[in-house]
């Protein structure tokens, strides 16, 4: 990897350079408002008033180094808002490089201290519950994509996002980068060339750019804050909720959570039961959590069956949307986050409530086709007519019925319209709950785009789920456009193919293995002699699935995907020390 | 390639390759469409962490032990490799070559 042999001379010099003018900056904030040092460029002072420090742990803990002045303001943490995550990295990254001596309950009694105190917002968390749902989205930051660029050189602009400061913080976290990694001047913070134009207009950094525009667009004070932080309160969960979900590579499931309080307030234990609407058999987790700033629900649960070989279980990340009735996010796994399920919680009481259906995708003209119904408290006896699929489907009969779920036989009508139908059942109304469509156009491969990477021998491997998606093209028969109708994963047969960068590229012979539910597992990590100068098992591939619907005279339908397995990575800031 | 007939080597292998699809060999393409990086791999490209410039790994530097304590030693790739100045110090102390002796490495958590 040809580096500049500039950037490895200046580095340790920098390293000094830049720790002195941030300690100036954060010596400039000492005393409680004001939190800003030197703009830069001139650029005005910011005065906001930070966050009184009241807690004796973070006082008696981060105080040596973070003075807290008579007004109770505390060097640097005055002027931060973070998710959990954030505060957890930021005290790790005290105890190893600082070597603050912290034990585990001192820990998580200051994450849960700021993250209650100066978190974020339910509407300022929303666009970045990607980062910390640990999801592999198609992001990008559109506000300013020169500030993208910039950020996103080394990481995902999910960490910069999730994060509240002061001009003046923005400005030493920009510093504490220069500090720390001297490389980032020359990757992405200063560009070269003159410092003025010819007309004497001063050009910035891409640095100061995006410090300009993170002060203005996630500052430390905003409405969103202030409102929130006046209602927030441990929130009251315990009760029976409803679960549904969908998990790539298996499909939907459906079961319960009951939730129960914990040792404390915010905190809850859970006992989850659900079953796939593909069949097997009911599964069970236990699990606890904590709910912090008020909505950001984080947990840990496992299955009793599975305990012994898997004491990790499921991370559980979701959001608790105000009102305490529904919750949604994602329960995951794996050593990259890489392997997980959507989840979506609705609590309910004493009246029958219907939260999905399966199948959900019904074909024009079909008959007897059975339909199950998942919810609670449902009538043990129920009668067709109070089942509405709206026109066109027509139930005939009650398969079987139980609280938790009802099975029904329908018929839908030759000439029922295309489309999506809001379900009406036993007092209980569901939208979008059933597809109506009449045939399969084409499939598409979710993710579009993958990322796998080897291991297995040090480190872990990075798997990598696909999934099959059937669409209907809509009344104008074209694909990609508004009126496209997805009717639902399908079970496709699943092949790797060449992707020929190179001349007698040959990948595909190294990379991995594809498994009959598109579960891709990249082959070992190290140099492989058995490959041309020993490349690791490294490559780009795609992913084919082809799929035949099972209608008379039928041809296969064929999508695919692009797999990238590349290398591991050596170093991994991972939080959840200090979570469940 | 239907009208055009490989005369040298190395459009005889262009053909033989032409069997498969050819992408990173097609040169431009419209205008806003850069290579695809998925979320997650570094856009610093010398040659790429993850992917290269074109997206792809054809490119990378490989195997990638070869130079491994190289980004190590200068802090190329911080959030990719531990670095020497400060969060990983003694790293390489129980390899002194990773190529060789791969197995030793440590995944750091900072």
């Amino acid at each position: 990897m040809a580096r500049s042999v500039f950037a490895k001379c200046v580095g340790v010099p920098l390293v000094a350079a830049l720790l002195s003018s941030g300690s100036e900056i954060a010596h400039a904030q000492r005393g409680g408002r004001g939190a800003a040092g030197q703009a830069t460029g001139g650029a005005p002072r910011d005065t906001t008033t930070g966050f009184v420090i009241r807690d004796k742990t973070v006082i008696t803990n981060c105080g040596d180094c973070h003075t807290r002045d008579s007004a109770g303001y505390m060097q640097r943490i005055s002027y931060e808002r973070k998710t959990p995550e954030g505060w957890e990295m930021s005290i790790r990254r005290m105890a190893s490089l600082n070597k603050v001596d912290l034990d585990p309950a001192a820990a998580r009694t200051i994450v849960r201290y700021l993250a209650d105190n100066q978190g974020l917002a339910p509407a300022e968390l929303r666009p970045g519950r990607f980062e910390v749902e640990r999801r592999m989205i198609e992001y990008r930051y559109t506000a300013d994509p020169r500030t993208e660029t910039t950020c996103r050189a080394c990481h995902s602009m999910g960490r910069v996002i999730t994060q509240r400061r002061t001009r003046g913080e923005w400005e030493l976290l920009v510093a504490t980068h220069r500090g720390l990694y001297p490389d980032a001047d020359f990757q992405a913070f200063r560009r070269g060339g003159p410092a003025m134009t010819d007309s004497g207009v001063a050009v910035p950094h891409p640095m100061d750019v995006a410090i300009t525009h993170l002060a203005r667009a996630f500052p430390l004070r905003t409405p969103e804050w202030a409102a929130w932080s006046a209602t927030m309160r441990a929130p009251h969960l315990e009760g029976s909720w409803l679960l549904s979900g969908s998990e790539p590579g298996r499909g939907a499931f459906f079961g319960h959570v009951t939730v129960a309080r914990g040792a404390a307030d915010g905190e809850f234990t859970t006992q989850a039961s659900y079953r796939y609407a593909d069949g097997g058999p009911v599964v069970h987790r236990t699990g606890k959590s904590i709910v912090y700033t008020g909505y950001q629900w984080r947990g840990r649960s496992t299955d009793p069956a599975t305990r012994a070989r898997d004491s990790v279980g499921l991370r559980e990340v979701m959001f608790v949307e105000p009102g305490w009735e529904e919750m949604s996010g994602r329960w995951f796994t794996g050593g990259y986050e890489e392997l997980g399920m959507d989840v979506s919680l609705k609590k309910f009481g004493a009246s029958p409530v219907v939260v999905a259906m399966a199948p959900r995708a019904l074909h024009v003209g079909s008959r007897a086709q059975d339909v199950t119904l998942f919810g609670a408290n449902l009538p043990r006896t129920i009668a067709p007519s109070t089942v509405d699929f709206g026109p066109g489907v027509t139930v005939t009969s009650i398969v079987r019925s139980s609280p938790d779920s009802v099975t029904v036989r329908v018929n839908v009508d030759s000439a029922a319209a295309i489309g999506k139908r809001d379900l009406y059942a036993a007092g209980s109304s569901l939208r979008d709950a059933a597809v109506i469509y009449d045939k399969i156009d084409r499939i598409k491969l979710s993710p579009v785009s993958g990322l796998a990477r080897v291991g297995g021998v040090v480190f872990p491997k990075q798997l990598q789920q696909f999934d099959a998606i059937a669409y209907y093209n809509g009344p104008d028969g074209r694909a990609d456009t508004d009126d496209d109708l997805e009717i639902g994963r399908v079970n496709a047969t699943w092949s790797l193919e060449e992707y020929a960068t190179t001349y007698d590229d040959d990948d595909i012979k190294f990379v991995g293995t594809l498994s009959p539910t598109g579960l891709f597992t990249p082959n070992l990590d190290g140099p492989n002699p058995a490959r041309r100068r020993s490349r690791n098992n490294i490559g780009d591939v795609w992913v084919v699935a082809s799929y035949t619907p099972p209608v008379p005279k039928a041809r296969p339908i064929k999508a695919r995907a692009l797999l990238i397995v590349t290398v591991p990575l050596y170093v991994k800031f991972q939080p959840w020390q200090a979570q469940p | 390639m239907k009208h055009l007939k490989p005369i040298n080597q190395k459009a005889q292998r262009i053909e033989a390759t032409l069997q498969n699809d050819v992408v990173a060999l097609q040169q431009g393409g419209a205008p806003g469409t850069g290579p695809h990086i998925p979320l997650g791999c570094s856009f610093v490209f010398s040659p790429g962490w993850e992917v290269d410039s074109n997206g792809g790994t054809s490119g990378l530097c490989q195997p990638v032990e070869r130079d491994l304590f190289d980004c190590h030693i200068t802090c190329f790739w911080p959030a990719q490799v531990p670095d020497l100045y400060n969060h990983a110090p003694d790293w390489t102390a129980k390899c002194a070559s990773a190529q060789k002796d791969w197995r030793k490495i440590d995944l750091i958590f900072p």
